[in-house]
């Protein structure tokens, strides 16, 4: 029964999830037609826009603009590191002031001009780099292109806001603002329901039951014990009374009470799905996974030394340094730095003392990857012991790994005399992995 | 009545599955270790500390190295053989705000070949790629964030050199930040190597 209303549950989340995927979908049809109609108001507006660009290429100019200025610059109002550069035209002393600040904008501002200055103060006196080898006529097609790319801004956001809501969408994760709490909502009241279901067929199983065992009592003509309590506490003394149920019920519990003792010896220093809060909420998921910035890149000592290493704060601060400053988890960082004190991070694969590691040896030498041993971290929210560390799992391994003797003249000696032993490949066994005083000294 | 003896029973059944799961390790607990004695370290471990040092500030095992600390190079200095050899201790005192005179005085010591670029390939695949994407074109994934990430093929970039280079990956340039505390001089002229090959498009 129980594994019936297991099913039940599974089949009715099925049903949920196609419910939201329906959902999902209509409000997507939504945004469509949203786009669609933005792009009918549009047409008529964005035509007599487009003529206004001249005196210059625009195609050139977007070409131009996406690989010279587009780092730094938004065609809109938006700064990103300069400002941006919506109605730079009219906003600009003019077109020749422009010609000479793209081309070399230091020269402008050492040549004491008021508006290159108050620009350059405005906007946090970073240099903007030069660009000499840029023409007149590649300045006048950056310009055009980017009145042109601003004027329909406004349509354009919208389209693209909605664009990005697509992409998401069938990328599954609903990215809409209210979704997750109404999907959440859903599933407790499917949840209700499901449980509430469950009790009902427990009740009518309980009835059925109650039937069928009321009748036997009757054919024997005796007042048959009325109450459910009675006849529960006769059937109880009388299965107590049963010296074989007795027995069976007292060897499974010292079978059970013998197996959860052996499993928790065994478990003894094992630290498997250790994932303790860290004093940072820092996502790997993020990180590694989202942003695939590589292990090595904050794991300095990976390539090079026993410890993979913790990054310290300036590493944090390559990026950091500019971005996501505001939020109260990376302010942390901040405030260790000025009270400079190095952030205390709770280490979560201890390998015991009596063991030897070293990184470099497996990361470099062997060529064996992080998520070997360290399970999937990229997808880790809260960094977790993935593997058991236990001698019989680097055993393992030691057995199954082939070295790679591939164009280095270390391994041929070794190499050849294996050969004369046996025709299996050089295993890490075979080279003393297995040694105790290679680990254990 | 029989509701009465049906809702004991479902206690006692919701009772016993939490007991039974309640006594689940939980995931911050290292659990039991025996004899932790040959688990701690007796002497001080790289970013393991079990009791707060008595002598230290702040109670940490670590400390700053003594001031004017040099630290002795672990990399190659030379490179080539016999008279083509050439030795670069790739020390180099250029403040960071003087990219002008790393431009005039560096020059890669390590010579381009093959096996320097592929090394440089991989490093910059490393440290780099993420933000200025795997071509160089600043659209790693990160650059999205960020902004302003140059593409090194771009007019204003594609002509800068060796020293320059070196200097932005050591000392940063703009919103990029220094990289020199996490890559070895030898590896940022691999780099530097390869960035040379992006340049070209």
């Amino acid at each position: 029964m129980l594994i019936r209303s297991i099913n039940r549950v599974y089949k009715m989340s099925h049903l949920y999830k196609l419910c939201g995927t329906i959902a999902l979908f209509l409000m997507l049809l939504l945004a469509n037609a949203q786009v669609k109609a933005q792009d009918a108001a549009a047409g008529g507006a964005a035509a007599p826009a487009a003529p206004a660009g001249g005196g210059g290429d625009v195609e050139k100019g977007k070409t131009l603009f996406t690989n010279n200025c587009a780092q730094c610059h938004a065609v809109t109002s938006e700064k990103v590191v300069g400002p941006g550069l919506k109605g730079i035209k009219e906003r600009a002393p003019g077109g020749d002031w422009l010609h000479k600040w793209i081309k070399n904008s230091s020269a402008l501002i050492a040549s004491g001009d008021q508006y290159a200055n108050q620009v350059f103060n405005a906007n946090g006196k970073v240099q903007m780099s030069s660009f000499p080898s840029l023409s007149d006529a590649d300045i006048d097609g950056i310009l055009a292109y980017i009145d042109q790319a601003g004027k329909p801004a406004v349509t354009a956001d919208v389209a693209g806001a909605a664009d990005t809501k697509n992409a998401g969408g069938t990328g599954g994760s609903g990215p809409t603002s209210g979704g997750p709490s109404e999907l959440f909502t859903l599933v407790l009241v499917a949840l209700l329901v499901v449980m509430l279901l469950v009790l009902g067929v427990l009740l009518v199983i309980v009835t059925i039951l109650s039937k069928a065992v009321s009748p036997v009592s009757i054919g024997e003509g005796t007042q048959i014990p009325s109450t459910f309590s009675q006849r529960l506490k006769t059937g109880l003394s009388n299965t107590f009374n049963n010296p074989t149920l007795r027995s069976i019920v007292i060897w499974l519990f010292l079978l059970v009470a013998a197996k959860e003792t052996i499993d928790g010896a065994y478990g003894i220093g094992i630290q498997q799905g250790y994932a303790p809060k860290q004093p940072i909420a820092y996502s790997h998921k993020l990180h590694a996974g989202q942003y695939k910035i590589d292990c090595n890149y904050c794991h300095t000592g990976a390539q090079k030394g026993k410890s993979a290493t913790i990054p310290a704060a300036n590493i944090c601060m390559n990026c950091h340094g500019v971005i996501k400053k505001e939020s109260p988890e990376i302010q942390k960082i901040y405030t260790a730095i000025e009270e400079n004190r190095p952030i205390e991070w709770i280490r979560v694969h201890n390998l015991p003392d009596l063991a030897y590691f070293n990184h470099a040896q497996h990361v470099n030498v062997g060529n064996v990857a992080c998520q070997t041993c360290h399970g999937e971290v990229e997808k880790m929210e809260v960094m977790e012991a993935r593997s058991s560390l236990t001698m019989g799992w680097c055993i393992d391994c030691h057995r199954r790994t082939e070295v790679n003797t591939k164009d280095n003249a270390y391994y041929d000696k070794l190499v050849a005399l294996h050969r004369k032993e046996s025709k299996e490949p050089l295993k890490v066994a075979n080279i003393g992995g297995l040694e105790c005083s290679k680990c254990h000294y | 009545m029989i509701t009465k003896h049906k809702s004991v029973t479902a206690l006692a059944i919701v009772g016993l599955l939490f007991a039974g799961t309640s006594c689940k390790k939980d995931h911050d607990n290292t659990g039991v270790e025996y004899a932790p004695q040959m688990y701690d370290a007796v002497g001080y471990e790289p970013y393991r500390q079990i009791r707060a040092n008595t002598i230290n500030p702040q109670g940490l095992n670590m400390r700053l190295p003594a001031r004017g600390t040099v630290a002795r190079p672990n990399y190659h200095t030379t490179f080539g053989t016999g008279a083509n050899a050439t030795t670069d201790l790739m020390m180099y005192n250029i403040p960071a705000d003087s990219i002008g005179i790393a431009e005039r005085v560096l020059t890669n010591p390590i010579p381009d070949s093959e096996k320097a670029q592929a090394e440089g390939q991989l490093l910059y695949t490393r440290y780099c790629s993420h933000c200025h994407g795997a071509a160089g074109k600043g659209d790693g994934p990160v650059a999205k964030e960020y902004k302003g990430v140059p593409n090194y093929s771009s007019d204003a970039y594609k002509t800068m050199n060796d020293g320059h280079i070196f200097h932005v990956i050591t000392h940063g340039k703009g919103r990029m930040w220094p990289h020199g505390s996490q890559i070895t001089p030898e590896d940022r002229w691999k780099i530097v190597q390869y960035v040379h090959k992006l340049q070209q498009g």
